[in-house]
Formats: C-alpha cells, sequence, structure tokens
C-alpha cells in the first residue's frame, strides 16, 4: 500500500467560525493505481490533497487522523522531513495550473527548481532533465527559455505536469488538470497523463468535479460531499450501479451525448455550510431517501458489496459513526 | 485579426441554437455581435425579419443587380442592426439644415432681441440682451450638433422648448436686471412682461410660433438623415437591447459584488426607464427573482453576491436579463462555472422560462453534450467560421465534418463501459492572426487530403522532419519557392533521379501518417535541383446537404454532385 489516509479530519478557523472541511475522510492507494476524487466543490476535495503534502493554509489545520505513506506517517512527521518528501515523493498539479506559473521566470527555470532544491545536481544537468521531462510531455525542449505568456492554456498545463514529474515522484496529485481546458486540449491532457502513469508507474490522485473525466482514467473513484467520504469503489462499479443517493444524484446529473436527450436529473438544494453541517448524514437535507434515522445518526463508511464502501443508511450493514477523539494536531 | 468570418445562421423564435466550438473560435465574438456589444465589420444581422421578406432578401441579394441591391438595402435598412450606409450630403440638403438652423436662430432670438432693442433703447441694454441671446442661440447650436447617439425623437421637442424660453424669458430676465430704467414703474412680473413685449407683439408672436417651427424642422431634417444612414441602428437599438439579453459565462465575476441583489436586477428597469415607481420596479424585481427560482424574493433582494452561492448567483444574472421581458437571450457558457448538480437546475430553468415566456436562445458552449440535450439546432465553429450546422440529432448523430467527428470523440461519456474510439486532434488551433489557407482546419484534419490547401511551406516542414528522422536522406537544402512548389537541393553524390527513387517510395509509405505529404502532386529534376509540386487547394463552400444542414469540407459533395456508385 503506497498511500492510506485513516479518519483524516481537518479544519479551517475562519472570522465566522469553524469549517469542518475534512471529517473524517479514509482511503487507499495502491502503487500505479489511479484514484478519482470527486464532489461538488467546496466539498474538501482540494483541502484533503493539500493535506496529503502538509500544504494547508495557515488558517487550516489537520485535527486527528493519519496520512500513511509508505508506512510513514506525514501527520506527524517533522517539517524538515516533509519539505524533502514534498515534490521529491509526492507531487501536485495545482488547480488553475496555467494561472500558477511565475510569469517573469522562463518556464525551465521553474521546472529546473524542484530538481536542483531536491538532487545535489549541477544546473547544466537540471537543465537537461528539464529539456527531457518537457520532451516527455509532448513540448519542444527548444522552448526551454520561453516565458508562460507565450504558452497556450493546454501547453501551460503541460508544464505543469513536466515540472509535477521533475524528481520522479512515487505519486502525483492533479487537482482539477483540465477544468478550464477546451474538450480537445482536454482529450490531449488526459491521454498524456494516462501516458505518463502507465509508462512511469505514476500513482495518481485526479481530483475534479466532473465525474466524467474519470471515468476513462482512474480504476477507482472516491465520491465526497461535506468533507465526509460518501462512497469509494471501482469506477466501472460506481459509474454503472452507485450505492449512494448522492453519488447516484451524481452520475444522473450528468448529460450523456451517447444517450438519449432527455434533461440530466439534479440534485436539489445546495451545497451546505461547514460551519454548521446538517446533523445526521450530513447529504440528508438534498436527499430523496432520507429519513428518521439521517436527521441524528451519522452513517460511517462501510462495505455494502465486495470492494464498495458506501456511507448511507440504505444498506442495514452501515453503522454508525462513533465519536472520533483528537489525537494529534499538526499543520 | 479576423475572429468570425462569414457566419450565416438564423434563429426561428422559440428555438434554441447551440454554437459550439474550443475556446477562440470566434463562438463568444458572434454572440456579442448580435446584441451589438461587438460591431460588425460586414455582413447583417436582421432581427424580427418576417419569413417571405428575408425570402425576398435572399432571392434579390442572389440575383444581383444594381435596382435589386437598392431593394435589398430597403430590406436591411428595415431590420439589420448592424447597417451602416454612407450617403454623401448634396448641396441642397446642406442649405436645408443650415438654412433652418439660420431661420430659428434669427426667429427665435434675433428678432425678439431687435424688436427690444428698437423699440426701447432706453429699457433695456440693448448688448445685454443680444449677449443673453446669443448664448440661448449657441445653446440651441450646440443641441442641433450633438453626436448622432444623442440625437432621438424627442430633440425637436427640446428645441422648441428651448427656443420659446429664449424668446420670452430672456428678455424678461434682462428687464429685471435694469428695473430701474423701466419707464411705467410697475414692479410686478406681467407688468415688465408687458412693457419690454407691448410695442414689439408681431416680433413676439412670430418668435413664439416660428422658432420652435424652424428649430424642429432643422432637427427633424437630421433626425431623418440619420434614421436613412444608419437604419435601426442609434434609434431602435436602444429599445431592442431590452429584448436582446445576455446571460454571462461566470457568475463570479458578472455581479457587482458592491451591488445588492435587488440593485442588480433593478438596474436594467432603470436604466431603460420602463419603471419609474419604487413599488412597481419592487415589484418587477420579486418577479423576475421568483421568476428565477430565487423564492421567497424578500429573502434575497437585501443580499449581496458574496451571500450566494454559485447556482443562486447565476440565477441573480438570469433575474437581471428576465426584468426586461426580453424575447432573445445569448446564453454564453451560461453553466460552465458551476457544479454539475446545480447544473441542471439552471438549465432546466432555463428551458421552463423559454416555454414560459416564449424565449429564444442562443446557447454558446464547449460542451457538446449540453448542446445534444438543449438544441434544436447546432451550428459548430471552427476559427471563426462554421463548419458544420443541422439539427441536433443531424449534427450529433451523423456528423459529416471530421472536426464535428474529433469533437464528439472526446466528449467524455459518464459510463466507463462506452469507451468510444477517441480521435485526439494534434496540437491547438491555429492563430486566428495566421489563418491556414484552404480549408482552414486542414492541418489538424485525421482525414485531410489533396487538395485541402496544404501550402509549400507546410510540405517543407514536413520533409525536413523526416529527413531529421533520417527516412529520407539525401536533402541537403530545401525551401519553398512558392505556395505550390518546394525546391530541393540534392546533397553531393546522390544524383537528383536516385533522390527521386526514395522520395517516391518514402511518401508513398508515409502519407497516410503525414497527411501533408498527400499534397505532392508530382516531383521533377532540373537543372540539378528537385522540384516538389503540389495539388492546389481551395476553400470547402458550405455545402446544403439538406434544408437547414449545412456542412464545409471537401469530403461531403451536395447530394445533387454526388457520383452515382456504379452498378455492380
Amino acid at each position: 500500500m503506497l498511500l492510506e489516509v485513516k479518519d483524516l479530519v481537518i479544519e479551517y478557523t475562519t472570522q465566522s467560525g469553524t469549517v469542518h472541511a475534512v471529517d473524517g475522510v479514509s482511503f487507499n492507494l495502491d502503487e500505479g493505481e489511479a484514484l478519482g476524487l470527486a464532489g461538488e466543490s467546496g466539498c474538501g476535495k482540494t483541502t484533503t490533497a493539500l493535506a496529503l503534502m502538509r500544504l494547508l493554509p495557515y488558517n487550516g489545520r489537520i485535527v486527528s487522523g493519519s496520512i500513511l505513506f509508505r508506512g510513514r506517517d506525514l501527520v506527524k512527521v517533522s517539517d524538515t522531513r516533509i519539505r524533502k518528501i514534498r515534490w521529491k515523493d509526492i507531487s501536485i498539479i495545482f488547480q488553475g495550473a496555467m494561472n500558477s506559473l511565475n510569469p517573469v521566470r522562463n518556464i525551465g527555470q521553474q521546472i529546473a527548481e524542484p530538481i536542483v532544491l531536491h538532487e545535489a545536481v549541477e544546473e547544466q544537468e537540471a537543465m537537461r532533465r528539464v529539456g527531457e521531462l518537457l520532451e516527455l510531455v509532448g513540448i519542444n525542449r527548444e522552448r526551454m527559455r520561453d516565458y508562460p505568456h507565450e504558452f497556450s492554456g493546454g501547453m501551460r498545463q503541460r508544464v505543469m505536469i513536466a515540472m509535477a514529474l521533475a524528481c520522479n515522484p512515487k505519486l502525483v496529485i492533479a487537482d482539477e488538470p483540465v477544468t478550464a481546458l477546451d474538450v480537445m486540449i482536454q482529450a490531449q491532457i488526459l491521454e498524456l497523463l494516462e501516458r505518463l502513469r502507465k509508462e512511469l508507474h505514476l500513482s495518481m490522485i485526479l481530483i475534479s468535479h466532473d465525474l466524467s473525466v474519470m471515468a476513462e482514467t482512474c480504476e477507482k473513484v472516491a465520491i465526497m460531499y461535506g468533507g465526509k467520504m460518501m462512497e469509494i469503489g471501482t469506477t466501472v462499479d460506481v459509474f454503472t450501479d452507485a450505492k449512494h443517493p448522492y453519488t447516484q444524484g451524481l452520475v444522473a446529473a450528468f448529460p450523456d451525448i451517447r444517450g438519449p436527450r432527455t434533461m440530466p436529473a439534479s440534485i436539489p438544494g445546495d451545497v451546505p455550510s461547514l460551519i454548521n453541517p446538517p446533523t445526521g448524514c450530513v447529504f440528508h437535507p438534498r436527499c430523496k431517501f432520507a429519513f428518521d434515522r439521517c436527521t441524528t445518526a451519522e452513517p460511517a463508511l462501510a462495505e455494502v458489496t465486495p470492494g464498495r464502501q458506501a456511507a448511507c443508511f440504505l444498506y442495514p450493514e452501515v453503522p454508525e459513526v462513533v465519536l472520533r477523539t483528537e489525537t494529534v494536531a499538526a499543520r | 485579426m479576423r475572429a468570425v468570418d462569414g457566419v450565416s445562421f438564423d434563429v426561428k423564435r422559440g428555438e434554441v441554437l447551440c454554437i459550439v466550438g474550443e475556446s477562440g473560435c470566434g463562438k463568444t465574438t458572434t454572440g456579442k455581435a448580435l446584441l451589438r456589444l461587438v460591431d460588425t465589420t460586414e455582413g447583417d444581422i436582421f432581427f424580427e425579419i418576417p419569413e417571405e421578406e428575408y425570402r425576398r432578401y435572399e432571392t434579390m441579394r442572389s440575383r444581383g443587380g444594381p435596382e435589386r441591391a437598392a431593394q435589398t438595402d430597403a430590406i436591411r435598412r428595415k431590420y439589420s442592426f448592424s447597417w451602416k450606409e454612407q450617403l454623401a450630403w448634396d448641396t441642397r440638403q446642406i442649405l436645408t439644415v443650415l438654412g433652418a438652423f439660420a431661420a430659428a436662430f434669427i426667429l427665435g432670438l434675433g428678432l425678439p432681441a431687435l424688436a427690444a432693442g428698437l423699440f426701447r433703447a432706453a429699457l433695456v441694454n440693448s448688448a445685454f440682451l443680444l449677449a443673453a441671446s446669443l448664448l440661448c442661440g449657441l445653446l440651441i447650436g450646440m443641441a442641433g450638433s450633438l453626436p448622432p447617439t444623442r440625437i432621438s425623437a424627442r430633440t425637436p421637442g427640446m428645441l422648441g422648448l428651448l427656443a420659446i424660453l429664449a424668446v420670452n424669458l430672456f428678455p424678461l430676465l434682462a428687464a429685471k436686471e435694469f428695473p430701474t430704467s423701466l419707464p411705467t414703474a410697475s414692479a410686478d412680473l406681467f407688468g415688465v412682461w408687458s412693457a419690454v413685449w407691448g410695442p414689439g407683439f408681431f416680433g413676439m408672436l412670430a418668435g413664439i410660433v416660428l422658432a420652435p417651427a424652424a428649430a424642429g424642422g432643422a432637427s427633424k431634417i437630421l433626425l431623418g438623415r440619420r434614421r436613412e444612414t444608419e437604419g435601426l441602428q442609434a434609434i431602435k437599438m436602444r429599445t431592442l437591447r431590452r429584448r436582446l439579453h445576455l446571460i454571462f459565462q461566470d457568475p463570479y465575476e458578472s455581479l457587482n459584488p458592491k451591488q445588492s441583489v435587488f440593485e442588480i436586477v433593478s438596474e436594467p428597469l432603470v436604466v431603460n426607464r420602463i419603471a419609474h415607481d419604487p413599488e412597481e420596479i419592487a415589484a418587477l424585481v420579486g418577479q423576475s427573482l421568483e421568476d428565477a427560482g430565487l423564492r421567497p424574493a424578500e429573502e434575497f433582494v437585501l443580499r449581496f453576491p458574496h451571500e450566494l452561492s454559485g447556482g443562486q448567483r447565476q440565477r441573480v444574472s438570469i433575474a437581471a436579463a428576465l426584468a426586461l421581458q426580453p424575447d432573445f437571450i445569448v446564453a454564453d457558457e451560461p453553466v460552465s462555472m458551476l457544479d454539475v448538480s446545480i447544473r441542471t437546475e439552471i438549465l432546466q430553468l432555463m428551458m421552463e422560462l423559454r416555454e414560459k415566456r416564449g424565449l429564444t436562445y442562443l446557447f454558446i458552449t464547449h460542451d457538446l453534450s449540453l448542446a445534444w440535450i438543449l438544441a434544436d439546432r447546432i451550428a459548430v465553429m471552427y476559427l471563426g467560421k462554421i463548419v458544420e450546422q443541422g439539427t441536433a440529432e443531424e449534427v450529433i448523430s451523423h456528423p459529416k465534418h471530421p472536426y464535428t467527428q474529433a469533437l464528439i470523440s472526446v466528449v467524455p461519456s459518464p459510463d466507463p463501459r462506452h469507451l468510444a474510439k477517441r480521435t485526439i486532434l494534434k496540437g491547438e488551433r491555429p492563430d486566428a492572426v495566421n489563418i491556414p489557407g484552404g480549408c482552414r482546419f486542414h492541418p489538424r484534419c485525421p482525414v485531410a487530403f489533396e487538395n485541402c490547401g496544404w501550402s509549400a511551406d507546410e510540405v517543407a516542414e514536413e520533409l525536413k522532419s523526416l529527413s531529421t528522422a533520417g527516412v529520407l536522406p539525401g536533402i541537403a537544402q530545401m525551401e519553398a519557392q512558392n505556395p505550390w512548389t518546394v525546391a530541393l537541393a540534392v546533397v553531393p553524390g546522390t544524383t537528383p533521379e536516385a533522390f527521386i527513387e526514395t522520395f517516391r517510395h518514402v511518401v508513398k509509405e508515409h502519407r497516410d501518417s503525414r497527411r501533408a505529404l498527400k499534397a505532392i502532386a508530382g516531383v521533377r529534376a532540373r537543372g540539378g535541383y528537385v522540384y516538389v509540386k503540389l495539388h492546389q487547394g481551395s476553400e470547402p463552400r458550405l455545402v446544403e446537404l439538406e434544408p437547414g444542414n449545412t456542412v464545409a469540407c471537401h469530403l461531403v459533395t451536395a447530394p445533387a454532385e454526388a457520383p452515382h456508385a456504379l452498378p455492380a
């Protein structure tokens, strides 16, 4: 097991109160596996990803839980240690990547930066590696000295991918890697990620609000809602036979160009505020199957069919959540 | 840069037309041009043109000829809101306008001033009167020379009013300034008035009657001219804007953060002077908000955008667009920034409103699956041109253009079991400043062939890459001699003839994977050099396959032109 996240709880302190951004999230990732992390905006996907690299903003903290990466708990390791792991072992392709590049430095320098920082190599050697990386992601190595504004959106995304791969990481987190890109460029980038994953034997966490992006790239998907994990299973299973009402809603909300011309179903209501999350199951105010128990008790994520976990009381085997005790605190 | 180049489509009342394409293909520019938020360089945008008028226009235009042009211009003047015509001012018109202004000035100001000056020289300071009248004349003159957009149907009335004021008020004010010089020391205003005007009665009467008439006449000529020269443009555009509306892409940026929901939704009402009464405004705002699904409206009116979720913001945008009871809405990617679960609600709302209010939509999206669900008809754009247009059924289920086919193939399916074979186009769309010749899609087209418009540069590029890959040895130098010939110099030691032999072989082998090689028509040696001749390319015409279904691709031929299958 490459990554094992257990009962992760993350809070943000804001002026209007404590935001329970991630609340008891657990999932596993094998080596070479791609996991899709899906859910609406504000459900804690990005927070989870940032926590994996211990990159939470100043007002966020990991309240409890553990992130075991190759047996080491990332929640507990020291800042010096995490700095060695960050980008070397786990790297991230940030959301809105096209705008995360530094406009005043050429892309070669930017890609070389982590290489120079993490590996005691000469600048020349680093630049040679940059050239290789650029070719790997389909950019001519002569464009190394170009500045971000000289690249199109799709090309900048490729640069970001090259940057994430700079130190041969074991795990790459891609946070909305294709959002805001054109369909054709989306397809190109997804194909590239898929190819790289196979070639370099990477593990990947793909974060997206767009389930259809995952359908074609991930083996496993985890559905999050309101800071909680709703369902985890293999992609085919989850998409074809969703167990959790939220997942069912999400899958049904997608228009299918190969299907009939009908308006997709919607999930009425809005994402709950995570400052005052609803009691019981966090999804119950929008759930059409909600019954009494859902408003009072919170369902735990449990196996409902082999290889499939869901957190919903519709399945009798799902137990209630017992109160978690705060164990560690780290930023 | 030609952002949009020769795009034609029509939207019928109550219809949803989707414009689909990659970013930068000119979708948004087209949408904005429809609302005249972007001015068109050429072409017409007809609004509410009756079917038979449009047909008349089409037939007339296709036939051509000077008197037909006059007739089409008449139709364009009436219905097109991008109509602009450069009419030369003829001398008669110039004289009439100048004369009218002079008459207005003399009658309205000069005459009364003269009367007052002549008959009551001792009464008032004539220099002051003259100055006041001149000022007034300047005002009228300024009103007359206002920029065209400021001239409206109200202008003649305003000028008339100004003239009346000038005739009556200025002498009065002037007399009031110098009460000591009044012969009869009557203090009340009427006394002053009759004292000033008594003897000059006829002058005054003439001034009162004629001045407004002359001023009105002058502005009427101007106004009429405007109508002639600019059609719907300035006069009707303002009223048209109420009936055409836009829903923007990003609800996070299109709403003013400093305005409350009430202000956002009521602003168009106030600006367009639909309602003045605060209660009426409140009622209309409430109605729009409820129609847009923000119920109860009272709960939302006082909120600010940051207090709303993304879906609610987009509903506010829709409410603001609805407040004016428009007929036609351009929706520019209205749901692309929203979460999927909310998306459908907004789309459903838009479709409900279409039923309820008889709205017509131009839906701009890059998402073909949305177009599939919403559109009655779809137009696929590439680099400023429509490459395929037809009913949703036709375009999505039976795409004809290779670009449409590729676009459809890459739309992700929510069902992982349906992994369709994807055609991923290489590269990105070219810059609109540098549009490829021939068919503008040919450099990325997976099925491009001989006459799609390959240029010598493109072929030279392809040969160069073959040469660097070591597949095609023997090239010393290469350049595009003209758009249809590539000249090659062969390395010493090889004869051009031997090179041509390998060249033919290599091209034959690679022409399916490197489509540019398809353009090679022939190769021959002359004077120690090798010349590669290319097929002539051309830009594909829009071919109408059946009424309303058009495709622009060399691979698609009109049914009548289609070669008949040989009998077995």
